[in-house]
């Protein structure tokens, strides 16, 4: 903390407090935006603080002045806030920050135009991401919780038939943000259907970098619940639109939109995968396209933490059934070069004998299993003579792409 | 059953003290094992009990202040406390185990009010899971998991193996997200991944197998509706892939789905099917038969042949 004058604090926190009344009188969002980034570390911020803080007094410097006592309410919270943060004591700066974002959200409310939407977007990022901080110390979650209450009252300000309304997404993807870290993920539904089936908004006049966010979420929630053509749709509209220089976005995005594709039968390029530095599914790709399970299954064990925590790992595991297939296919390609006239009769035995080449040791009765499972949900097309124990496959297109469908659909 | 009301249970309106809580749910759960009265009435007496007990712990939690000045002058203050997280986690398992019991034994119940009887049972049980998880987690310590943790943790995922069985919870995917990875490596942890990987594989013969040999008295309870669903879907796949001109014997179906021939029939013709006798007198099902339909959501489970249930007991 530096050392700043008495002279030099009262200067500081005057100058602030100036500041602040003016682009409200003025509505110059873009300034006031500056002034409430309390996280940001700003220089200026930093050194207001510890002007706050060798003051000790800002509230009687307020109250001195008309112009700044008519904004009383938000800076009495205000202040004290960036005061705790600087100290390092988050849990008090979250406390404060509320009070002051509650009574922000009256004026904002209060305010005809939409002139401090930016400003409202800080508010609710520094609402959240205090929030966080505040929980880290206390190792609890009740601050994030409290948070998404104000959020949630936030966005019913914003439910409006006025300009406002443009910025409901925003506040929509922080309360995402704030659900998928508490974990209590299904808070997102009501939300998610104010937007998508209240009048008031329309969905495509939106700003592009919410609309991005918004299909992100919406698209995890959809790989979560493993609605494959929703998610891919959702996913791959985020990737569309993403800001092409926002390299850790489209990272995240291709994170969950990889798996999804997979499981419709597209394949990314080992190309893709290393630019965007997505190794973990390097082998998982190798194994879809040779048909090897056991790389498969390795695949899986090597990062099953990491699969576990982002939610893909049920999904990957469900690729089992079509590295089968991919399997399958490369024996019959085998068996039409050395014998083309019986290579549609695949003998159980045969099979048995590749997996356990492949290091899978299968008695005939689950070979026969699988392959039932296969033919079953479409990914062989033939049928089993269980007596002769051989598989008959279709004389046409014996193994089906899923061509953008997931499997058994 | 109202006069065999134990001295514990005396006066409902009183708040009982926790060594009198102890002692009469040791005495419900004795009741499951009774074969005096006819399972409905054994259950919603202790539905009914258990509901109330659970009011007088929550009272006793919030006048909890007034417990404390009463033992004031003594020290082992502290020790109450702590005493009452234990007999709330107890409490919670012994309910667990009742709502998994009784899904068990209402499936051999035969009166018209079961699937509401069920359903309610259901929607407790999954209820009473997610509280002792919170339970688990509101006292949680680095790296540790109590003692029975992982076997109570893996009845969710055995719960909730079958997405549209309306069963209430988030996705399992999610669910995993927030386990530690203790528990993710837990034996029974692992267990129920490798049946829910069988299960959406629909690898039949493993799961069942599996199942039959590996799981713990509360796992194969929990479980049992999805034997059912896995035999139903052997049948459903027999007659849509197999070749029409080679019937499938019904003895090796027996063999891998654990049932008697006799019930295997049975569970054809619940799906629609006929079955028949082939030349050397075995039953066999004749396959691409049209008549293929879901068997009906009754709650007739068939016995799990070559188990040994003196391994769970």
């Amino acid at each position: 903390m530096a050392y700043v004058s008495m002279g030099e604090a009262n200067r500081l926190i005057t100058e602030y407090l100036n500041r602040f009344c003016d682009s409200v009188s003025y509505q110059d969002s873009s300034t006031l935006c500056h002034l409430l980034s309390i996280s940001s570390n700003s220089a200026s911020l930093l050194s207001l603080a510890d002007a706050l803080n060798v003051f000790q007094d800002a509230s009687s410097l307020i109250r001195q002045s008309d112009k700044f006592s008519e904004h009383e309410e938000i800076l009495a919270h205000l202040l004290p806030s960036l005061q705790s943060y600087r100290v390092g004591n988050l849990v008090e700066a979250y406390i404060a920050f509320e009070k002051f974002a509650s009574a922000f959200v009256q004026e904002f409310r209060n305010w005809e135009s939409a002139w401090a939407l930016e400003a409202l977007y800080v508010v609710c990022y520094e609402v959240r991401v205090l929030a966080e901080m505040a929980d880290k110390e206390l190792t609890s979650n009740g601050k994030l919780k409290a948070a998404g209450s104000l959020l949630m009252k936030v966005f019913g300000v914003l439910a409006c038939k006025g300009p406002k309304r443009l910025g409901a997404l925003y506040v929509t993807c922080q309360l995402f943000k704030t659900y998928f870290k508490l974990g209590t993920v299904n808070l997102c539904r009501s939300v998610i259907r104010s937007i998508e089936t209240a009048r008031i908004f329309d969905f495509e006049e939106f700003p592009t970098r919410d609309k991005v966010a918004y299909m992100y979420y919406t698209g995890r929630l959809e790989v979560f619940n493993e609605n494959f053509s929703a998610a891919d749709t959702k996913l791959s509209y985020a990737l569309q639109y993403c800001d092409p220089k926002k390299e850790r976005n489209i990272r995240m995005i291709l994170k969950y939109l990889i798996p999804v594709k997979l499981s419709i039968g597209i394949i990314p390029t080992y190309e893709l995968l290393r630019n965007h530095k997505l190794h973990e599914y390097i082998n998982i790709v190798q194994a879809l396209r040779k048909g090897d399970l056991r790389l498969l299954r390795h695949a899986l064990d090597e990062h099953e933490d990491r699969f576990l925590r982002s939610g893909v790992y049920l999904v990957l595991e469900k690729l089992e059934l079509q590295v089968y297939q991919r399997l399958m296919k490369k024996i019959y390609i085998n068996q039409k070069l050395s014998d083309p006239a019986r290579a549609h009769q695949l003998k159980l035995e045969v099979i048995a004998k590749a997996l356990r080449w492949l290091g899978m040791d299968m008695d005939l009765v689950e070979v026969k299993c699988i392959m039932m499972m296969l033919i079953h949900k479409n990914l062989v097309k033939g049928y089993l003579a269980n007596k002769s124990k051989v598989v008959v496959l279709s004389k046409q297109d014996p193994f089906p792409k899923l061509c953008g469908k997931p499997v058994g659909s | 059953m109202n006069k065999t009301l134990s001295a514990a249970d005396v006066q409902a309106s009183d708040v009982r003290p926790l060594p009198v809580l102890e002692e009469t749910l040791r005495y419900l759960l004795s009741l499951l094992d009774s074969t005096e009265h006819s399972f409905e009435a054994v259950h919603d007496f202790i539905f009914d009990r258990t509901r109330s007990i659970r009011q007088d712990l929550s009272m006793q939690n919030l006048a909890n202040e007034r417990v404390i000045h009463l033992y004031e002058e003594i020290s082992h203050l502290c020790v109450y406390s702590v005493d009452f997280i234990i007999l709330t986690l107890k409490w919670v398992l012994i309910q667990v185990k009742f709502h998994v019991i009784a899904r068990q034994r209402l499936q051999s119940c035969s009166t018209t009010s079961i699937s509401s009887m069920h359903h309610l049972n259901m929607e407790q049980l999954a209820k009473t899971l997610t509280t002792l998880y919170d339970i688990y987690d509101a006292n949680r310590k680095p790296d540790y998991i109590y003692q029975n943790e992982a076997e109570f943790r893996s009845l969710y995922v055995l719960l909730h193996l079958n997405p549209s069985s309306g069963v209430m919870g988030e996705p399992m995917a999610l669910w995993f997200r927030k386990l530690t990875s203790v528990l993710i490596k837990s034996k029974e942890m692992c267990f129920v991944r490798n049946l829910l990987r069988l299960y959406r594989m629909g690898n039949y013969k493993n799961f069942i197998s599996a199942l039959a040999s590996e799981a713990t008295y509360l796992q194969y309870c929990t479980s049992e509706p999805h034997i059912r669903e896995m035999r139903s879907l052997a049948v459903q796949c027999i007659n849509n892939v197999c070749y029409k001109l080679q019937p499938y014997p019904l003895l090796r179906l027996s063999q891998n789905l654990m049932m008697k021939e006799v019930d295997v029939e049975s569970l054809c013709h619940e799906c629609g099917l006929e079955t028949c006798t082939d030349s050397d007198g075995c039953i066999v099902l004749p396959t691409k038969q049209p008549n293929l339909r879901r068997p009906e959501e009754g709650f007739k489970g068939y016995d799990l042949i070559g188990f040994e249930m003196k391994r769970l007991l």
